[in-house]
């Protein structure tokens, strides 16, 4: 199963890609932050002293997160601020903490973490009207470092107005194997 | 005498972010400095006493944890707000501080590179910033109480005197400070702490075969 999890505002990449991919009968889940109301990780430590690997605080994470808990590949479409995340879509993430495989594991001298669920990929694609270098290399790190820390198979991918229609077709076909 | 704030944007209000926002607050007040240090959680309805305080001084230090290798997400929330309230920037010196639970600096750096890029575009002067491993074992103590803690102590000492002088701030610093250990050591620091975490979840009563909350496929959201 494929999840693609999209934060909508200003682009429409996710549900593009979404479509290719069903036209091809590739099983994916599409879930659009729009109406969404995701909130913050107060660090409470509710989901190890309360309710153990569940947050203690009701939103739609509740919908979200069992959706994450069955995928294998986690494409998350986002517009990037800053080299970073949208704010809706780090709420999220975030939030991926709980049910993140909480053990730590040893990979190439240094401690890393385990995965979200079972998801064995993770895809970042970032989205943007124009990319300056810089921001595209301070993306291109911070997805490096999500899965490293994570410990799985992952890309990322830097879109725009100009490659939207090539990447769309090479990701159909990297998404297909 | 110069103004500087300090915006903790822990939702913790007794972690290691505010220990380390203490710190700064206790090295710059003796230094001619009137210090505020201003929590962003509880302001999350309304900003308008951070864009207030932030008008007002020549300095501002985000400090803040590391979640999944950045600041949290409300951190992006806060510079949005900023960037739609852009008449409070006006050329003040930001400097950024984020700790993690990992030992490595470049796990955590991306916080940094955040505001870096962010000060770029809205005529803040971004003057680097300091990066620690290890917070989550902190917990709130303080600096010294780290394995690195001496190194650590004197690379946050030179940071602060940067912040004090309004000088840029090398990340040399921190890179300097940071925990090197063999292999090896991470590889029975993981063990240990796995077997801490296993023995958490058999006190509570949970196997480590049980499946998560989130797991029940049979209902449909
Ligand atoms: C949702 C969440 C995600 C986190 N992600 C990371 C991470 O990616 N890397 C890391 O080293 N620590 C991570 N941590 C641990 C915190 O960075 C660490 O506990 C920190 O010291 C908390 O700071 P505070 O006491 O100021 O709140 C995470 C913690 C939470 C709650």
């Amino acid at each position: 199963m494929i999840t693609i999890l999209s934060d909508h505002t200003r682009q429409e990449v996710g549900e593009r890609l979404d479509k290719k991919l069903r036209e091809r009968k590739i099983a994916t889940e599409f879930i659009s932050l729009t109406d969404m109301n995701v909130g913050p990780c107060y660090s409470c430590g509710g989901c190890t002293d309360k309710t153990y690997g569940q947050c203690i605080h009701r939103d739609d994470g509740d919908i979200i997160l069992p959706k994450l808990m069955r995928t294998d590949v986690l494409v998350m479409v986002t517009p990037v601020k800053w080299g970073s995340y949208s704010f809706k879509t780090k709420r999220v993430f975030d939030k991926c903490a709980v049910i993140g495989d909480r053990h730590y594991y040893y990979k190439n001298g240094e401690l890393v973490k385990g995965k979200i669920g079972r998801v064995h990929t993770f895809v970042a694609i970032g989205v943007k009207d124009q990319w300056q270098n810089d921001e595209k290399s301070a993306f291109e790190n911070l997805v490096a470092e999500n899965i490293k820390i994570m410990n799985i198979k992952g890309r990322v991918h830097l879109v725009d107005a100009s490659n939207i229609s090539v990447f769309l077709d090479s990701a159909v076909e990297d998404l297909n194997q | 005498m110069k103004k500087v704030v300090i915006i903790n944007l822990s939702p913790r209000k007794k972690g290691t972010s505010m220990m380390l926002a203490n710190r700064c607050r206790e090295f710059l007040s003796v230094r001619d400095y009137q210090v505020e240090i201003l929590h962003l959680y509880p302001n999350l309805k309304n900003l308008s006493p951070l864009l207030a305080a932030i008008n007002e001084v020549q300095s501002i230090i985000m400090v803040g944890p590391c979640y999944i290798n950045t600041y949290p997400a409300d951190t992006v929330y806060l510079l949005e707000e900023l960037e739609k309230n852009r008449d409070v920037l006006h050329g003040q010196d930001l400097y950024g501080i984020i700790q993690g639970g990992m030992p490595y600096v470049h796990t955590h750096e991306s916080g940094l590179k955040m505001l870096e890029l962010f000060a770029g575009e809205n005529d803040l002067s971004f003057k680097g910033g300091f990066v620690i491993g290890m917070g989550a074992m902190l917990n709130g103590q303080p600096l010294d109480k780290l394995l690195n803690g001496k190194k650590a102590e004197r690379g946050f000492q030179y940071f602060l005197e940067n912040v004090a002088k309004q000088e840029n701030s090398s990340s040399e610093l921190y890179h300097q400070a940071q925990l090197k250990m063999p292999g090896m050591v991470y590889y029975l620091m993981a063990k240990m702490m796995n077997r801490k975490i296993d023995k958490e979840r058999r006190g509570k009563g949970i196997g480590d075969q049980v499946k998560s909350p989130y797991d029940n496929t049979g209902i449909n959201y």
